[in-house]
């Protein structure tokens, strides 16, 4: 069955997603990985996102470029280490590839988050994205921190309320 | 330079980027059908209709769009001249531009490179070829090949030592041992698992792309169908969900040995999209 989920993601949807599920995801999505994470969480850390608003949020493991985006491996040392951080600061929902540790998916139980994997589809996630904005880091190129709207975003739960399919 | 050189390196490489060959096409169709985990068999599926709308487009596979490695075929009569390696170099340049490559050249002094200070040239071209690999064949043609090499299965290639103890057990049982640990954090499974056997790690890293070059789904050497079979028996499966398909298939070259205990492998778990290559004659 498909199951559509919009963002902002309410406490009531994370609570309803299970390892295992398939979902498609439409509305406005973060993005960022290795080089933009860590200094997000930096701003969370100093009290001074701004006008960036985590809360209810999804955030994106992939670059934006001309050559569209895709899943980068969410176990890269900085993005594994953002997830516990972001999580606490109201992101609900991570975006990547590939297996993450038993800690990270503890952390993601205690700040109700889960974590999410896309098939590293760029073709065709090229005709689900309606827009992108540059939010933050403009000087990190394509590894700054942006905000896509998209539409129909399909993905598989792989880590929630403490289990996952690792 | 040669303008019909750069022209035709230039669309070999966005071919590269952006198709699959057809025994690929035919490899994933096969583990379509013989795939029970209907998660896995949906993203084998995606994986499919990506590489059909990209070599439609001519649009990127993934948008990890890869570092050019490029490999020369020589026949026995046909010279190579600066200016050829050259147009090669320039082909690549606007190819990358046409594709379009992700931007990804690091600026800056060795130091700057290193830890990226300096951040990223925008224009895609300025991304630079790895070394060219040139080996002679019997064929009177120069054929160039380009495969481009993406980050996620770099992280996880491995070339390393290992101790035969007179028993090829221990070896290939050492290459499963590094692959199933690298699929596992790849994501992009199912994986197409490289490997090169030499004397050195520079000799065992140009088996391993060779063996990329030379390789076919269609046709797998018994030490090769040993190692796709324990991969795929490891449960890992399409984007880690589970499932039979761990990996399409194992190229595997083995050149030259040492009179030693030791063999030196280079393990690279290609992503699904990999090996992107294309083969064109200059």
């Amino acid at each position: 069955m498909k199951r559509e989920i919009r963002t902002p993601i309410s406490e009531e949807d994370i609570k309803s997603l299970h390892v295992g599920d398939t979902i498609y995801i439409s509305g406005k999505i973060f993005c960022g990985r290795d080089a933009v994470l860590p200094k997000i969480c930096m701003l969370i850390h100093d009290d001074n996102l701004g006008y960036i608003d985590l809360q209810d949020s999804v955030i994106f493991h992939t670059a934006v470029s001309l050559a569209g985006v895709g899943p980068t491996s969410s176990n890269k040392v900085e993005i594994e280490e953002s997830i516990p951080v972001l999580s606490e600061a109201g992101v609900r929902l991570h975006l990547g590839k590939g297996a993450i540790g038993s800690d990270t998916i503890s952390k993601l139980y205690e700040y109700n988050a889960v974590y999410a994997v896309i098939p590293p589809v760029t073709a065709l996630l090229k005709n689900n994205t309606i827009s992108q904005c540059l939010v933050a880091f403009p000087e990190l190129g394509m590894e700054a921190f942006y905000e896509l709207e998209v539409r129909d975003y399909p993905c598989i739960i792989a880590a929630a309320h403490n289990k996952s399919i690792y | 330079m040669d303008d019909r050189i750069i022209k035709i390196v230039s669309n070999g490489l966005v071919t590269s980027g952006s198709s699959f060959l057809p025994d690929k096409k035919a490899a994933y169709e096969r583990a379509i059908s013989k795939e029970t985990n209907p998660q896995a068999k949906w993203v084998l599926e995606k994986i499919l209709e990506n590489a059909i709308v990209a070599e439609k487009n001519q649009s990127p596979l993934c948008d990890d769009t890869g570092v050019p490695h490029l490999m020369l075929d020589i026949g026995p009569n046909c010279p190579i001249s600066g200016d050829l390696l050259e147009s090669i170099k320039e082909g690549i340049s606007q190819g990358l531009r046409k594709l379009p490559g992700r931007p990804m050249s690091i600026k800056g002094d060795d130091a700057q490179r290193l830890d990226q200070s300096l951040g990223m040239e925008v224009d895609p071209g300025a991304l630079e070829a790895a070394p060219i690999l040139i080996r002679t064949i019997k064929e009177n043609k120069i054929k160039l090949h380009i495969i481009m090499f993406g980050g996620g299965s770099a992280i996880r290639a491995k070339t390393y030592r290992v101790f035969h103890k007179h028993n090829v057990d221990n070896v290939i049982d050492e290459i499963i041992s590094w692959a199933t640990e690298g699929t596992k954090l790849l994501g992009c499974t199912p994986c197409t698992i490289a490997v090169g056997i030499g004397r050195s790690h520079y000799e065992a890293t140009s088996m391993m792309f060779q063996a990329l070059v030379d390789g076919t789904y269609d046709m797998q050497s018994n030490l090769e169908k040993r190692i796709t079979d324990k991969m795929n028996a490891s449960g890992v499966g399409s984007l880690g969900l589970g499932g039979n398909t761990t990996v399409l298939a194992t190229f595997m070259k083995v050149g030259p040995q040492r009179a030693s205990g030791v063999r030196i492998v280079s393990m690279r778990p290609c992503c699904c999209f990999e090996p992107r290559i294309a083969t064109i004659e200059l």
